[in-house]
């Protein structure tokens, strides 16, 4: 039975939107750790610091300043369906990191234990005995990697998994060949801006024809104040590989807002599949709107081979913006690019989320299947474009956007575009906005479900189509998060 | 930045467009040294001054994304000289004596080819050149009290050289049986001439009324652009059949806009055919005012060799328990380009809202393009909004059926594309209307191309 919802005062709030207002941020600690860290403040300096600080080869740090310069011409975009206050990128410090992190140790154990346990903390241990079965590890603490599990394992398979810092004095060659060719530095202005600045992230290479054995993983974490997180991901899948990637991030509570400008490149091969799942949740300011992290990310893969494959599963229950379009570019003939997409806002959360698919191989297949939920005073859109290029001969598009609103302040907006240039195509999109349905809710109370449970219950089979798509241990975990987010007062 | 818009490859170079503004407001000018009602007069100033104040727009704004206008604005037009109409026996084909005819010929209102004599009581039809300063007061308050400002660049353009034009009433409790029937005809006039269609349509409480609008031209090589505004307002409980049918010259620039104002109980069943020009735009704007509207927006276009049709549709439900449905259907040939845009507008207290809207595009030629772009905007959360959009070939296994059965393959094609309009087309109820979309058609479907 459901328990008497008169406990508490409801307010004017009903009862439905309680439920959906989230609990505190359990993600929202601060570890107090001693920091290395730059002023404040962007330019020409800054950056050649922070190349030198990673010891990096002349080509790397002249590509940074080649960026920088092209990202002063640039103006910052505002075409996005929400409201910001202006952002002041002199008051950033662009590189924080904890002491003595990386250098001088042989293995992760001798990391400082301080750390450990923050990682522990959120979930993620990374000490020899407690890791995660089947699962690597690279976790990513404000500008630098800390640490990366399961390396000589995968070494043994021929896969390279480490920090972009080693991926650039260790094979540079990939690196120089692949970072920057599907996002180039001139794509956007945060790209441009990540390409100069960015400190740390992941880098996979899977050889030819292996199958990754575990499932790679990169932990974000932002813990430094009046800093913001510039990482940036390449994944390369060679002929016949396959590889499935996580990402998961987190940070403290703060009133100020941070900036999170990522750019995640990768590129698949001829009969190669990248499977790509991301569990955003990001600080997203409390329930005034206050704090928060702009998550403005620039995503895309290639699928430049024959018959590859690129999957983006995402799950954006984070941030106080979350402003994103994991895209596909489907060359090679016989291409698949997938999007699987759940977004949950609350408060005043902003999340303006979607997907492009540009068609340009033959016979290239793409599916889109988005699911926003919006509460309180939220703000969720999805934008996405489908673009059929003349070569792109029997091209084919399924696309589905569904929203589910719960309370009448929030909002809920869907805009696609689809361009197509070749009479072959087939596409059909299909969308549609409505409230949590009443009937369903009195339905499972009256099968003995508290209103919590109903309405959880609801929005999990909402979403069910898209977490079927995630890793197991990751579904369990996008469930679990999306109850959290979902735990109210009644009760 | 540059995430979802297109490089500006044919803008609009600011200089032709400025050009064109100015030269627009020659033209003015000029109208205005002939005699008009002084009202009228005064408007076109207004829509002037407004046109020189506002953007022109350009394929770098959202609106115009898809739809590149600076051929419009690259010629120099000039403002018709004859009413004279050279293919009468066209128009007679096409118009219907039973109807009641209201007929301009290059943007005159013609009294030899309107039937104005056969408008009954209960319903006033008067051009509006004819229209008297207290009279035109009355649709002017009406204007100022709905709030409608002209906001875009080609109302303030209409507004400036409107020169000609009909204003239709219809009473309380008035039901008309017979058809209105105003009729646009472009006739050769050797000039590239630019007209100002203008029809204001008001329906008091409980009235109902078909009324087709035709913008037509007889021949294909005749360069001319129309720039058309219709008004529409709905009273409560007042049913209006309304069905805009364009099929200008295959040379032609056609810009229409239509605003519907639709008060409580009303039903607004609107139909729109785009099948000429080499360059149309049709806005739809239906603003949901009263409670329990329903509105229906329906919608076919046909294109070919290059022509290029853009329909944007936009329904601002301000009011609880109003519903909307839309189903735009095209069938593409040649190179032939279609934009679709479609809005939802369900403001917070909307609540109650039933909107549905579903695009369908039928590509059959080699080079043709399509950019469709649903849109949903909700404020409201207890509503059921949907749209979709779909994008295909004929069905091959369909054709081989019917050849199976003995029937030709380009026969066999007709007829599947027969299909795929008829379900829209059976839409209409008003047999003259029908019949009359039918004949504008008519040479579509006889010129399928037949592939495979």
């Amino acid at each position: 039975m459901a328990k008497p919802a008169q406990t508490k005062p409801l307010n004017e709030k009903t009862v439905e939107e309680n439920i959906l207002s989230s609990r505190d941020y359990k993600y929202g600690f601060y570890t107090d750790i001693e920091m290395d860290r730059m002023p404040k403040g962007l330019n020409e300096e800054i950056i050649c610091l922070i190349s030198e600080k990673k010891k990096e080869p002349e080509w790397m740090r002249d590509g940074r300043l080649k960026a920088y310069r092209h990202w002063l011409t640039m103006e910052e975009p505002h075409w996005g369906n929400f409201q910001y206050g202006p952002l002041d990128y002199q008051a950033i410090s662009y590189y924080s990191a904890p002491k003595n992190a990386r250098e001088g140790r042989k293995s992760l154990d001798e990391v400082d234990p301080e750390l450990l346990r923050a990682f522990e903390k959120l979930g993620i241990p990374l000490a020899e005995q407690k890791r995660l079965a089947g699962v690597a590890v690279d976790a990513v603490f404000d500008s630098v990697s800390v640490g990366t599990t399961h390396q000589s394992e995968l070494a043994k398979f021929g896969v390279i998994f480490c920090s972009m810092s080693e991926a650039i004095q260790n094979h540079p060659e990939l690196v120089r060949e692949y970072m920057g060719s599907v996002v180039p530095y001139t794509d956007n202005f945060f790209a441009a801006l990540n390409s100069a600045v960015f400190s740390d992230g992941s880098f996979c290479y899977i050889p030819k024809g292996v199958r990754c054995p575990l499932e790679l993983s990169t932990y974000f974490r932002i813990n430094a104040a009046e800093s913001g997180q510039f990482e940036r991901t390449l994944i390369i899948a060679e002929e016949g590989s396959y590889v499935s990637y996580l990402e998961g991030c987190t940070a403290p509570m703060r009133d100020e807002n941070q900036l999170h400008a990522a750019v995640v490149e990768l590129m698949a091969m001829d009969n190669a599949e990248i499977k790509y799942s991301t569990v955003q949740n990001w600080y997203a300011g409390d329930k005034d709107g206050r704090g928060g992290i702009y998550n403005f990310v620039t995503k895309r893969g290639k699928c430049a081979g024959r018959r590859s494959k690129i999957s983006w599963t995402q799950v954006e229950a984070g941030s106080a913006i979350t402003w994103k379009y994991p895209g596909c570019i489907l060359q090679g003939d016989d291409s698949i690019g997938e999007f699987y997409s759940v977004a949950l806002t609350n408060h005043r959360m902003q999340a303006d989320t979607g997907t492009k698919m540009i068609h340009i191989g033959k016979r290239t297949k793409s599916t889109v299947i988005s699911k926003g939920i919006s509460t309180d005073e939220s703000n969720n859109n999805y934008r996405g474009l489908i673009r059929i290029l003349p070569s792109a001969e029997g091209a084919r598009n399924f696309s589905q956007c569904d929203s589910m609103l719960v309370g009448n302040r929030c909002r809920a907006n869907t805009f696609p575009c689809i361009e197509v240039k070749n009479n072959t195509a087939v596409l059909e999109h299909e969308a549609s906005t409505s409230r949590i349905n009443a009937e369903q809710i009195f339905y499972l109370m009256s099968r003995g479900l508290d209103s919590e449970g109903a309405v959880s219950l609801i929005v999990n089979g909402f979403c069910k189509e898209v977490f079927k798509e995630l890793p197991m241990e990751f579904s369990v975990e996008a469930v679990r998060l999306l109850e959290m987010k979902l735990e109210g007062s009644v009760g | 930045m540059t995430l979802f818009t297109e490089k500006d490859t044919a803008m609009t170079s600011p200089n032709t467009a400025l050009e064109f503004v100015n030269h627009v407001g020659m033209l003015s000018e000029s109208l205005n040294k002939e005699g008009a009602p002084g009202w009228l007069k005064a408007m076109r100033r207004q829509g002037l001054s407004r046109l020189k104040e506002l953007p022109w727009p350009s394929v770098r704004d959202e609106e115009w994304k898809y739809t590149d206008i600076s051929p419009l604005t690259a010629s120099v037009y000039a403002l018709s000289t004859s009413a004279q109409l050279r293919e009468k026996e066209a128009f007679l084909d096409y118009g219907n004596g039973d109807d009641i005819n209201i007929v301009f010929v290059n943007g005159f209102f013609s009294k030899d080819l309107s039937n104005m004599q056969a408008v009954p009581s209960g319903v006033v039809a008067m051009p509006l050149q004819d229209m008297e300063e207290t009279s035109a007061a009355s649709f002017q308050e009406l204007f100022s009290k709905e709030n409608l400002k002209g906001e875009d660049a080609f109302i303030a353009l209409n507004e400036a050289l409107v020169r000609h034009g009909i204003y239709i009433a219809m009473d309380e409790n008035v039901i008309l049986r017979q058809l209105i029937h105003i009729v646009h005809i472009t006739s050769t006039t050797g000039e590239m001439i630019l007209t100002a269609p203008r029809t204001f349509l008001r329906l008091g409480r409980s009235s109902e009324v078909t009324i087709l609008e035709s913008h037509v031209s007889f021949l294909d090589d005749n360069l001319y652009f129309a720039d058309a505004l219709t008004d529409i307002f709905l009273g409560e409980n007042a049913v209006l059949h309304y069905c805009k049918a364009q099929k200008e010259s295959l040379k032609a620039y056609h810009i229409g806009i239509t605003r519907v104002r639709q008060d409580r109980n009303s039903v607004f069943d609107g139909f729109s055919l785009a099948a000429g020009g080499a360059l149309t735009r049709h806005d739809l704007h239906v603003t949901v005012n009263g409670e329990g509207a329903n509105a229906r927006l329906n919608g076919f276009y046909s294109v070919s060799g290059s022509q290029h049709v853009d329909n944007h549709t936009c329904v601002d439900h301000c009011v609880p328990q109003g519903t909307s449905n839309q189903l735009y259907k095209g069938i593409l040939q040649g190179s032939g380009r279609a934009v679709f845009n479609g809005k939802i507008l369900v403001r917070p207290i909307a609540q109650k809202t039933n909107s549905y809207q579903l695009n369908k595009n039928l590509l059959l030629g080699k080079d043709c393009r399509v950019d469709t772009k649903p849109q949903l905007e909700i404020f409201a959360d207890d509503v059921k909004c949907t749209h979709g959009a779909t994008i295909g070939q004929l069905n091959e296994d369909e054709i081989f059926y019917l050849q199976t059965r003995c029937i030709p393959r380009k026969t066999a094609v007709k007829l599947l594309v027969r299909g795929f309009a008829d379900d829209l087309l059976n839409t209409v109820h008003n047999p003259s209307v029908y019949q009359k979309l039918n004949k504008l058609l008519e040479p579509a479907f006889e010129a399928l191309e037949c592939t495979g």
